[in-house]
C-alpha cells in the first residue's frame, strides 16, 4: 500500500486498532464534541491499513458525510508528506461506502439485508463498520446484542458513536454515562471525549480492548482541526 | 408612461422532470387571462400545453427550452421563464437563472426531492436566486407534503417552513389552510377560478395552530416589530407577517412552502400572491457588470430607467418569425429606434421590432424599461452578449460553461440536407454554448458535441422537424482525453537537406503535468541559443502536438513544457523549422511522460424503492461505477455512485427492465479520471486498428 509511515505516526495506534479482527468500541461524547471526526478518523486508519470500511450514517446525508472525510484527508495531507495525494484519495474513496439512513429507516434486518447484497454480488466485502448516529436512548440491551451478535457473525470490526447528555447523570461504575450505562460491557474499547479547561478534547480511555484503563491514555483532539493528537 | 419597478416579477420555475413545471404555467396564464382554454402538457386535444410551443417538446411531453412569457396578477407584471427539468438542459436552467430575480422550485408530493431539485437548487443558490417552494401533485396516491418539507430542510438546507397545510390528501385534496389569515382556501368551478374563503375545518384547528406557532417562530426573527408583537401577546397583523417572510426570502435564509395540485386546479392563486408578495422586483436584487473599459472592475447595475441602457441577451430563438433574442434590461430604457452596441463584438445594431412574448404569439411594444424581459428580432449576436447604450462598454458577467463531455459524427443524407444542416448547426450553436460542432479532418465528418445523449438526440430532432436536414447519425462517442503522469525531457533536432535552402532547429527542455489548466508554456531560453523571433514557433508547435495524442488521437491536456536548450542555424533555421522541432520534441517527451487515456466520469443518482437496492447496485458495479454511497428513507432508496460516461450508454433501457422502470437516474459531468488498464489497452488498439484501416 506504501502507507505504512502514516499509518505507524498514527496516535490513534494507542488504541490497539487492528490488533484482533473482531473488536467493537464505543465512542461518547455530548453533542458537538468531536465523536464523528472521531470515528472517521478510526475509519481511515482502517483503510490506510487496507481494510474497507462501510460508513453508516444515520440521520445525515451522503455528502455530508463525505465532507468529514475530505477535511480530515486534508488535514492529513497537510500534516504529512504524501507523495501522491490524488492516489490517496482516490484509494479512500474505493474503499469506502457510505450507508445514509433516516432514523427510522435503520436496523439489523436491514443492514444485514444490505451488507448480504454487496457481499454476495461481490461489490464491496467490508472489514469494518462505522455506525454513526445510533440512538441508544430508544435501544434496549438486547437490541445491542443482537447488534454485536451480528457484526460477530459478519467478522467485522465496528465502532458506533452515541450522544451523552448534560443533564442526565446516570453511568456505570465504570464511568460510562447514560444512554449506554447499562450496555457499555458489550464493547472492548469505550472511549469518552472530555472537554478540558484549554479549550481541548481529551480522549478518556474506559477499556481499550477489554482492558480497564486508568484513563490517563495521552490523545486530545485538536480544537480547530477535530484531529486526534498526542499530548 | 413611468413603470412602477416594486409591481415587476422576473421569476422562473424549475424542478425536477415530471414534477408538473408545465402544468404549473399553463394554470398562471390561465388565471391571469392570459389564455382562454387550459392544454394539458399530453393532453388529448392535440393542442398541447401553450408553453410547450416547439413541436418536439409536445410529443414528448418534456420542456426543451424555457420560453419567457409574461403576464400580469393583481396589477403586478410577472415574467415567467419555463425552465426545462433534464439534467441534460441545465446550460438552458442556468441560463434562465441567470436574469431570475426569483424563483418557484416545485417539487412532486410523492416524489419529494429528488436528485434533480438537488442540481437545480444548487443552481438558484449559486445565483443567490430567492425561492418559493411549491408541493405540487398533493392529489397523488401517496402524496405527504410533510415529508417534502422535512426533505427541503435535510437535503437542500433551506429553512423551508409551511405557510399552508393541506385540507385533505390524495384523492380527498379539497383545499389548503393559509396559515398567516387562518383561513380556509377552497377553489370552485370547473377550473378552479372561484376562490371560496371559509372558516377553518374542525378537525385541522389544532394542526393549524400549531403550525402557525412553528411558522411565526421561524419568521419572527426577520422582524423585531413581530417579536416584538409576539413577546407582547399583541395582536398580530397579516402584513407584519406577510412582510417577515418577504425579509427572510429575500435573505435567502428562509424558504416559504406552498402546496397544492396545479393539475386539479388547487393552490395555484394563492402562489400567484405568494409570488407578489414574497418573491423580490429587479430593485430587490443586486446584478453586477464588468467594465470592459476599466479592466473588468465589478459595476453594479442601477435599475434605474433614467441611466444608460444595459441589457443581456439570454436566449436566441429561430422561429417563424424569424431570429427573436430574448434580453433582460439591467438599467435603462430600450426602445425601437435607438442604436445599441453588443459589447462582445463592438458592433452597432438599431433596435428594430420589439415584442414581449407569450410562448408562441407576441406583442408588439415601443419600449421596454429597466427590470423587464422582451425579445428583439433580427438582431445578430450570440446568447450571453451584453447589448449596451453607446455610452458604455459594460458586460454582464460570464455565465458558467461546462465542457461537452459526449460527442457523435453526423452526415447528411443528400445535398439539400447538407446546406439545412449547415443552417441549423450554425443556430444551435449560438443558442447553446454547451453544444459544439466541428468537422474532423481526417474522417471529413461533422461532429456533434453535448452534455449528454439526450441532449444531442433533440438537436438531431429538431434539425429534421424545423430545418428539414435528415441526418445519417454514427454512434456516439465520449470525449476522451490524453494526459502525462510524469516529468519527461526531450532534446530533438529538426534537420533537412533537400537542395536549396535548408531546415534546422534544435529544441530541447521537458514536460511535467500540470495540476490544473490545460497546457503552459514557458520560456527559459538564455543566451539566445533559440532565437526570440522562434519562441512562439515553438509554443506553436507544442500547441499543434496537443491537438491529438499518440495512444488514442483524443486531445492531450494538462502538461506543462518548459523550454531551457537549443540551437539555430542562421540561413536554414526558420519558424517552420522550429515548429518542426517543437513537434518532434514534443513526440519524444510525450512517449517518455507515462501518458495516460482519461475520461469522462459522471455522477449518477439512481432512485427508486428499497427492494431495488442490491439489483441496483449491482448494475452500477458491473459497469465500472464506483458507488459513493446510499440513502434509505422509508421504501425509498437513492444509490449514488460515479460512473465512467462509456458505460452509460442505454443504461435508461437496463434500469427500467431491472426495476419494472420504478427507478430512474439522473447524471451530470464530474470529473475526468485515468481509464483502467485494460480499458486504455482496448481504446488503442481499437485506435490502431481503425489507423490502419484508414
Amino acid at each position: 500500500m506504501g502507507y505504512e509511515l502514516l499509518v505507524n505516526q498514527n496516535p490513534l495506534r494507542a488504541l490497539n486498532l487492528g490488533r484482533t479482527n473482531r473488536q467493537l468500541g464505543l465512542v461518547m461524547a455530548r453533542a458537538g464534541l468531536g465523536k464523528t471526526a472521531l470515528l472517521v478518523q478510526i475509519a481511515l486508519d482502517s483503510i490506510l491499513r487496507g481494510n474497507r470500511v462501510i460508513h453508516v450514517s444515520i440521520g445525515e446525508s451522503i455528502e455530508k458525510t463525505k465532507v468529514w472525510y475530505d477535511d480530515i484527508i486534508q488535514c492529513i495531507l497537510h500534516d504529512y508528506s504524501v507523495s501522491r495525494p490524488h492516489e490517496l484519495i482516490d484509494m479512500v474513496a474505493r474503499h469506502r461506502m457510505i450507508m445514509t439512513f433516516k432514523e427510522d429507516a435503520f436496523n439489523r434486518p436491514r443492514l444485514e439485508e444490505r451488507l448480504n447484497d454487496l457481499i454476495l454480488q461481490d461489490i464491496f466485502r467490508p472489514n469494518c463498520l462505522v455506525v454513526d448516529g445510533f440512538d441508544f436512548e430508544n435501544a434496549d440491551r438486547e437490541t445491542i446484542e443482537d447488534m454485536k451478535e451480528f457484526v460477530d457473525s459478519m467478522g467485522l470490526q465496528a465502532w458506533f458513536s452515541a450522544t451523552s447528555h448534560r443533564d442526565d447523570d446516570r453511568v456505570s461504575p465504570t464511568g460510562v454515562p447514560f444512554p449506554c450505562h447499562e450496555v457499555d460491557d458489550l464493547f472492548d474499547t469505550v472511549i469518552l471525549l472530555k472537554p478540558e479547561k484549554d479549550a481541548t478534547i481529551q480522549l478518556d480511555i474506559i477499556r481499550n480492548n477489554g482492558v480497564e484503563t486508568d484513563s490517563a491514555t495521552g490523545l486530545k483532539l485538536d480544537p480547530s482541526t477535530m484531529m486526534v493528537k498526542a499530548i | 408612461m413611468k413603470r412602477d419597478l416594486t409591481k415587476v416579477r422576473n421569476i422562473g420555475i424549475s424542478a425536477h422532470i415530471d414534477s408538473g413545471k408545465t402544468t404549473l404555467t399553463e394554470r398562471i396564464l390561465y388565471y391571469t387571462q392570459r389564455i382562454h382554454a387550459i392544454h394539458e402538457v399530453r393532453g388529448k386535444d392535440g393542442v398541447g400545453a401553450t408553453m410547450d410551443s416547439m413541436e418536439l417538446e409536445k410529443e414528448r411531453g418534456i420542456t426543451i427550452q424555457s420560453a419567457a412569457t409574461y403576464c400580469s396578477w393583481k396589477d403586478y407584471h410577472v415574467n415567467i421563464i419555463d425552465t426545462p427539468g433534464h439534467v441534460d438542459f441545465t446550460v438552458e436552467v442556468e441560463r434562465a437563472l441567470r436574469v431570475l430575480d426569483g424563483a418557484i422550485l416545485i417539487l412532486c408530493s410523492v416524489g419529494g426531492v429528488q436528485s434533480q431539485s438537488i442540481t437545480v437548487d444548487r443552481q438558484m443558490t449559486r445565483y443567490n436566486v430567492p425561492r418559493i417552494a411549491f408541493i405540487n401533485k398533493c392529489d397523488r396516491t401517496g402524496a405527504n407534503p410533510y415529508r417534502v418539507t422535512e426533505q427541503l430542510r435535510d437535503k437542500l438546507n433551506l429553512n423551508a417552513i409551511m405557510i399552508q397545510i393541506p385540507i385533505g390528501l390524495e384523492s380527498d385534496m379539497e383545499g389548503v389552510v393559509d396559515l398567516v389569515s387562518m383561513q380556509a382556501i377552497y377553489f370552485d368551478g370547473e377550473q378552479g377560478d372561484q376562490i371560496r374563503y371559509e372558516e377553518i375545518p374542525e378537525n385541522l384547528r389544532d394542526e393549524a395552530e400549531e403550525r402557525r406557532e412553528e411558522l411565526l417562530d421561524a419568521v419572527s426573527m426577520f422582524s423585531d416589530e413581530l417579536m416584538e408583537a409576539m413577546l407582547e401577546e399583541q395582536e398580530i397583523a397579516d402584513e407584519m407577517v406577510h412582510e417577515a417572510i418577504r425579509r427572510g426570502t429575500l435573505s435567502l435564509e428562509l424558504a416559504p412552502v406552498m402546496l397544492g395540485s396545479a393539475y386539479k386546479n388547487k393552490g395555484v392563486q394563492p402562489l400567484l400572491d405568494a409570488v407578489k408578495m414574497y418573491l423580490p422586483c429587479p430593485m430587490d436584487v443586486e446584478n453586477i457588470a464588468l467594465d470592459l473599459d476599466n479592466d473588468e472592475a465589478e459595476i453594479k447595475v442601477s435599475n434605474d430607467p433614467e441611466d444608460p441602457l444595459v441589457a443581456l441577451a439570454f436566449k436566441l430563438e429561430d422561429g417563424r418569425y424569424g431570429q427573436l433574442t430574448y434580453i433582460r434590461t439591467y438599467q435603462g430604457i430600450i426602445r425601437k429606434g435607438d442604436t445599441i452596441i453588443n459589447t462582445r463584438t463592438g458592433k452597432k445594431t438599431k433596435v428594430g421590432r420589439l415584442v414581449r412574448l407569450h410562448a408562441n404569439e407576441m406583442e408588439e411594444i415601443e419600449e421596454a424599461g429597466s427590470g423587464d424581459i422582451v425579445a428583439l428580432f433580427g438582431v445578430d449576436c450570440a446568447s450571453g452578449d451584453t447589448f449596451c447604450a453607446p455610452a458604455l462598454n459594460w458586460s454582464m458577467s460570464t455565465m458558467h460553461v461546462p465542457a461537452p463531455v459526449i460527442s457523435l459524427a453526423i452526415r447528411p443524407v443528400d445535398n439539400k440536407a447538407q446546406t439545412n444542416m449547415s443552417k441549423a448547426l450554425n443556430r444551435f450553436t449560438k443558442e447553446d454554448p454547451t453544444f459544439k460542432t466541428f468537422v474532423d479532418h481526417e474522417t471529413n465528418e461533422t461532429i456533434i458535441s453535448g452534455m449528454g445523449e439526450l441532449h444531442l438526440e433533440v438537436y438531431i430532432e429538431r434539425m429534421k422537424r424545423e430545418y428539414s436536414a435528415e441526418v445519417e447519425i454514427g454512434a456516439p462517442q465520449v470525449a476522451y482525453r490524453e494526459t502525462i503522469t510524469s516529468r519527461a525531457d526531450f532534446n530533438y533536432t529538426h534537420k533537412k537537406q533537400t537542395g536549396g535552402s535548408g531546415q534546422f532547429g534544435r529544441v530541447g527542455g521537458y514536460m511535467e503535468p500540470l495540476e490544473e489548466g490545460e497546457y503552459e508554456f514557458v520560456d527559459k531560453i538564455v543566451g539566445g541559443v533559440i532565437p526570440r523571433e522562434y519562441i512562439p514557433s515553438c509554443d506553436k508547435g507544442f500547441q499543434a502536438s496537443m491537438q491529438k495524442g499518440t495512444l488514442i488521437g483524443a486531445p492531450i491536456t494538462g502538461v506543462q513544457v518548459v523550454i531551457n536548450d537549443g540551437s539555430f542555424h542562421a540561413v536554414d533555421s526558420s519558424d517552420m523549422a522550429f515548429q518542426q522541432a517543437a513537434k518532434g520534441a514534443f513526440k519524444e517527451g510525450y512517449a517518455k511522460a507515462n501518458p495516460v487515456i482519461m475520461e469522462p466520469i459522471m455522477k449518477v443518482a439512481v432512485e427508486g424503492p428499497s427492494e431495488f437496492q442490491g439489483a441496483v447496485m449491482g448494475s452500477l458495479n458491473q459497469r465500472r461505477g464506483m458507488i459513493i454511497g446510499t440513502f434509505e428513507e422509508g421504501n425509498y432508496t437513492v444509490v449514488e455512485a460515479e460512473m465512467p460516461l462509456s458505460e452509460m450508454f442505454g443504461y435508461s433501457t437496463t434500469l427500467r427492465s431491472l426495476t419494472q422502470g420504478k427507478a430512474e437516474f439522473t447524471m451530470e459531468f464530474a470529473t475526468y479520471k485515468q481509464v483502467p488498464k485494460s480499458v486504455a489497452e482496448e481504446l488503442m488498439k481499437k485506435y490502431q486498428d481503425e489507423k490502419n484501416e484508414g
